[in-house]
């Protein structure tokens, strides 16, 4: 005869509020087994869990029913609490009476308090049937996977590296650096951003402990938490990167042309190129999907011969490589190679991108002089297509009026309804270095509202009123191109409560930010799941804003949600501080609920062997040379697919068995 | 498509005949036959039923609508408000379940029901879509060489371009209009009002001074930014707006100079041929002298 | 003007009949002001356009402005709706405010010469002397429309009759 103990939470009003945390109570008291129900406004608090530790001490109860919030946060708290007491932890069930009925049915108080008796019935009816279990733990491998080397991932890489773990730094572009390296200067300082990102790149780039794979992207992970497999295809550069030393006499001796995507599509690179002057490793590639082979000189043909000096013909890549390291001679493989790594923990820092300016046609998005915030950023930045001088590209007039538009693609049920967070800072930031620079340039600011929540924010804000820039409020709702490349921005002043006309020479979009176009099979080669907005979930966005659905795997920056550069950071320190922990505790706890095949009654059909979504079933031999199905506990969720298809009732789930869930059906149908 | 229902209106028939005579003459000529929709009633306008009671507005629209149901032809319309609200009505009964209920309650009135298998198009996309530029270009006789035209798309063909079967590329850099110009020769140059309202219809009636305040703007921009030989339209109520206003304007001193208007199937007409006293014979604003350039003998080619 | 006691303002009562009228965008409206800024009737000068309306009426302005004829000069051009970032449909809001403003008969007296003409021709603009300019281009004096057919002319008249229109005694 189990001795079940039901403990009530009202969970302040949002359970007591609605549900009649009395009347549930008493009704518990008349169900099989129950021999205590008790009742606290805050079971999780210390008094709440001192109740049920004496009534366990006291001999008084053996199995627990807590009817209160969701197990996905709470269960842990409460089997540390029969742990402690001596009692098996999984000698504990979970009655979720907030989230499935107090907060959905609000405006029924009556059929709340009925459906929480129903609930807490099938609950205890299961836990009279629960059965104590044993945690299983296995060996962690002790290194990371860092993917993505812009700022999150270079500094959740650094400080992996710096607890003493190996680390593996994989970034698909040929540099580390990611979008801040494109940056001209960072808010609200005025930091120039290479500046104080290079010597961090460095650090990244000759620490003992990380490699670093660049030009490489994650073809898969397989495993779980401690010991997971991943293939990363390093892909082809056509450059030895061995022998290659940075000196970029490849890439001005290359004659294709070709958007070049560091500087926001501003100007072109060759198909030959290095991927910004402080790359990190400062290594060539060539791009060939924009190679022009010249002299017909393809990947793994033989040079024509010169009829006139019996030389070969070489590319001009190849002949201006000081280094010979390139040679178009040899037959590489375009897929590039695949490196098999094994490691613990993983920290996803994909990064995002911003929208692209010719999604919003209302903005006359073709004239070359309206701009993205990015585009203008490497418009001003030294090491931009002009070197820093301000010059519009339509024709290389130098502006003399320029209007800023926020929230364009931000807050914006067309595109994305999410504010992108840094847009109004950084609009602030350019407006700021622009007039600092050329005091006789006119700015207009056209914000929704200005959202400066940070530190030092509002200061850097009002300072940029005190420089005579023009702060309009009001969303601009279209774009006029008049002759010579100028623009004529119809705004409305909320203020003056009036349509305005701006006549600029230049407009800055600040375009929202969103994450690439190809992170949704990226996503599901991890099981990650994005949320609304099409950012990476974590797994709770208060309590476990680093943490992922999947064990081991952790999120760091805009992957995860806009911010800026330093939230970027501390949640990069967050996520390798995470991803250190199974790592530094060398094994990690396998749940033991999950499914076991049962050998003598699998008849070895196979049907649960392509069901299951972990790949944890394979078919072996039994001693008698009968195929029998088998369970990798390590791989194993406990989804419980499997124990459902199997005709022969051969799988258990364990926690999940035939008899408690029977039992909690018969209870809810009673 | 080898047919389609020609939708009237009201401005066309009774304020424009030359223009309803331009799409008798240019269609057929172009292969398209013209299907008359007999018993075809306003749209219902904007300030009529729309401005009163959805269901009305749904209903009489949709009693149009199957008029060319009935003779299994698609719909054309010549007027961009016609366009519009047509249009409009005909998304909002295939999507809103409840509304579909009113209107088949509403015709039944009358012994019709809407079935939903007329599109509606507008002259400008039969011209651009089913017919195609190199068409028109091969069907005319006096090219526009060396004519600047300012083109004006108007706004209901444009907008909302979620409810229309045609839409541009981009509605706030509208191209149809100007390469169906630039298919009979001419030089259409951007100006920067170019998707801005003319100002006609509800306006109008309600207040002329504030309507003229806006076909004003847009006359400025034109003639300072590109100095046009016409301006084409291909929306009646446009037309008559920029035909009338500059009229108006002139006397009132706001402007000094007069651009003649052509609805486009006129200007395509005359292009053919066709004689002026019956497709372009109908303005304030004088267009004698540049019909006579158009179909002078020096222009003539074939 | 005094200050507006917005707790004495019918919030709900007005938001529900803008509703009625088909604005369901009325409480989806951030007053970003984008359709403003592109309206006609906001640049031509009219004192009652697009967002300062939607204002107006998500605090419960109704009997304040339902003389105001500014969103008689609505041409429907639709680029509210178009740019509208709440997709809440600007255009269908102001049309929802004439509804209710000709539903208590505030509308101009021209508003009224399109409509008994399209009650009694099924065509809002009309007039006689188009049969001599008709005939001048070449066509018959009256096109093949419902102004040549009676049973057209009396389809439109039961649907008008029949409608919500036909209560008001306009025809």
């Amino acid at each position: 005869m189990a001795k079940v103990g039901v403990y009530v939470c009202h969970c302040g009003s949002n359970i007591g509020g609605v549900v009649d945390v009395e009347d549930v109570c008493k009704h518990a008291e008349t169900l099989s087994d129950v021999v205590v129900s008790r009742q606290n406004l805050f079971m999780c608090s210390d008094p709440g869990q001192e109740i049920i530790r004496q009534d366990i001490n006291n001999g008084l109860v053996d199995k627990v029913v807590v009817a209160a919030c969701t197990p996905r946060t709470h269960e842990p708290i409460f089997r540390k609490v029969l742990e402690g007491e001596g009692l098996n932890k999984y000698l504990f069930e979970m009655a979720n009476i907030r989230d499935q009925d107090s907060w959905v049915h609000a405006n029924d108080k009556a059929g709340a308090t009925a459906k929480a008796k129903q609930i807490v019935a099938s609950a205890v009816a299961k836990a009279r049937n629960l059965q104590p279990l044993e945690d299983k733990y296995v060996d962690v491998t002790k290194a990371a996977l860092v993917i993505g080397g812009g700022v999150a991932g270079i500094f959740a890489a650094l400080d992996l590296a710096n607890m003493g773990n190996k680390v593996y730094l994989v970034e698909k572009e040929p540099s580390i650096g990611g979008v801040m390296a494109q940056l001209d200067k960072t808010f609200p300082t005025n930091d120039c951003s290479a500046c104080i990102l290079t010597p961090v790149m460095v650090d990244a780039g000759t620490h003992p402990n990380i490699e670093l794979l660049t030009y490489s992207e994650i073809d898969s992970v397989e495993g779980y938490i401690g010991n997971f497999d991943v293939k990363i295809r390093r892909k082809q550069a056509y450059v030895d990167w061995e022998k290659c030393t940075g000196c970029g006499a490849c890439a001005d001796a290359c004659p294709a042309k070709t958007p070049d995507a560091f500087n926001a599509g501003l100007n072109n690179r060759g198909a030959a190129y290095i991927h910004f002057p402080q790359a990190v490793p400062k290594k060539a590639v060539i791009d060939m999907t924009h190679c022009i082979n010249c002299g017909g000189r393809k990947i793994g043909s033989e040079p024509k011969i010169s009829k006139k000096t019996g030389n070969p013909i070489l590319a001009p890549c190849e002949k201006a490589c000081p280094a010979g390291a390139i040679n178009r001679s040899v037959a590489v493989d375009e897929g590039g190679r695949i490196m098999d790594v094994k490691v613990g923990a993983i920290v996803v820092a994909t990064g995002y991108k911003v929208m692209e300016k010719e999604n919003f046609k209302n903005l006359a998005p073709d004239s070359p002089n309206v701009l993205t915030a990015l585009q203008l950023e490497r418009l001003i930045s030294a090491t931009g297509p002009t070197g820093g001088q301000f010059l519009r590209p339509g024709d290389g007039k130098k502006p003399h009026t320029i209007s800023f538009l926020s929230c364009v693609g931000s807050r914006d049920e067309r595109h994305h309804t999410h504010c992108s967070r840094v847009c109004c800072m950084y609009m602030i930031k350019q407006a700021k270095l622009l007039k600092e620079k050329y005091p006789d340039l006119e700015i207009y600011m056209h914000f929704m509202d200005v959202r400066t929540p940070g530190k030092d924010f509002d200061e850097y804000y009002t300072g940029a009123i005190d420089m005579g820039i023009n702060i309009i409020r009001g969303r601009v709702g279209g774009i006029d191109t008049l002759p010579e490349g100028n623009l004529r921005v119809m705004g409305y002043d909320s203020d003056l409560a009036a349509n305005i006309e701006i006549d600029a020479d230049l407009v800055v979009l600040a375009t929202a930010i969103e994450l690439q176009d190809d992170i949704k099979p990226f996503a599901q080669k991890l099981s990650l799941t994005l949320d609304g907005s099409g950012f990476f979930k974590e797994l709770h966005p208060k309590l476990k804003p680093v943490d992922t659905p999947v064990e081991g795997i952790f999120l760091a920056g805009c992957c995860q949600g806009p911010k800026d550069i330093p939230d970027t950071v501390a949640q990069a320190k967050g996520a390798a501080a995470s991803a250190a922990v199974p790592l530094s505790q060398g094994r990690v706890r396998i749940n033991p609920t999950i499914s076991e095949v049962n050998q003598e009654k699998c008849s070895g059909c196979g049907i649960c062997e392509p069901l299951c979504p972990y790949a944890a079933i394979s078919m072996i031999e039994n001693v008698a040379g009968h195929p029998r199905a088998r369970i990798e506990m390590t791989q194993c969720k406990g989804c419980g697919v499997c124990t459902t298809a199997c005709p022969s009732t051969a799988i258990q789930l364990y926690g999940y068995t035939e008899d408690q869930i029977m039992a909690q059906i018969c209870a809810l149908t009673a | 498509m080898d047919k389609c229902g020609m939708y009237l209106g009201c401005n066309i028939p009774f304020k424009a005949p030359d223009i309803e005579q331009s799409f008798y003459k240019v269609f057929p000529a172009l292969g398209i036959e013209v299907v008359d929709m007999e018993g075809a009633t306003c749209c219902p306008a904007w300030g009529t039923a729309p401005s009163f009671d959805v269901d009305t507005w749904l209903a009489v629209s949709g009693r149009n609508i199957t008029i060319a149901e009935q003779k299994n032809v698609d719909i054309m319309t010549g007027c961009n408000s016609c366009f519009g609200v047509l249009s409009e009505a005909r998304h909002m009964i295939n999507h809103d379940p409840e509304r579909k209920k009113t209107v088949d309650r509403n015709l039944g009135l009358i012994n019709r029901k809407f079935q939903g298998t007329s599109e509606i198009y507008h002259v400008s996309h039969v011209l651009y879509k089913n017919i195609g530029v190199d068409k028109i270009k091969e069907n005319i006789t006096h090219p526009l060489t060396d004519l600047k035209i300012a083109v004006q798309p108007g706004c209901h063909i444009l907008w909302p371009s979620e409810v229309m079967a045609v839409k541009e590329k981009n509605s706030f850099f509208p191209t149809i209009l100007k390469e169906l110009c630039q298919a009979l020769g001419a030089d259409v140059p951007h100006y920067s009002k170019l998707n801005a309202c003319c100002g006609m219809g509800a306006m109008r009636s309600t207040d002329q001074v504030r309507s003229l305040g806006l076909v004003k703007d847009k006359l400025i921009s034109m003639q300072e930014e590109i100095a046009p030989d016409m301006i084409v339209t291909t929306c009646s109520s446009c037309y008559l707006q920029f035909d009338g206003a500059q009229k108006i304007l002139r006397e009132k001193g706001e402007i000094d100079f007069q651009i003649p208007v052509f609805y486009y199937t006129q200007l395509l007409a005359l292009c053919m041929g066709f004689d002026p006293k019956q497709v372009a014979a109908i303005s304030e604003t004088p267009r004698d002298a540049i019909i006579q350039k158009i179909q002078g003998a020096t222009r003539l080619v074939n | 003007m005094a200050a507006i006691n917005l707790t004495k303002m019918d919030k709900k009562e007005v938001i529900q009949k803008v509703i009625e009228n088909g604005g369901t965008g009325i409480t989806k409206c951030i007053q970003c002001n984008a359709c403003a800024s592109v309206c006609p009737v906001a640049k031509a000068g009219f004192p009652l356009y697009g967002r300062l309306l939607f204002r107006k009426l998500q605090t419960g302005h109704f009997e304040e402005i339902i003389e105001d004829s500014s969103s008689w000069a609505c041409q429907a051009c639709n680029r509210c709706t178009e740019i509208c970032p709440r997709d809440a449909k600007p255009f269908e809001m102001v049309f929802a405010f004439r509804r209710m403003q000709a539903n208590e008969l505030a509308i101009s007296t021209s508003a009224f010469t399109p409509l008994m003409n399209l009650h009694a021709t099924g065509h809002a603009v009309y007039s006689e002397a188009s049969k001599d300019l008709r005939v001048s281009v070449g066509l018959s004096p009256e096109p093949v429309t419902s102004i040549s057919s009676e049973e057209a002319q009396q389809e439109m008249r039961t649907l008008l009759d029949n409608s919500p229109m036909g209560e008001l005694g306009i025809f």
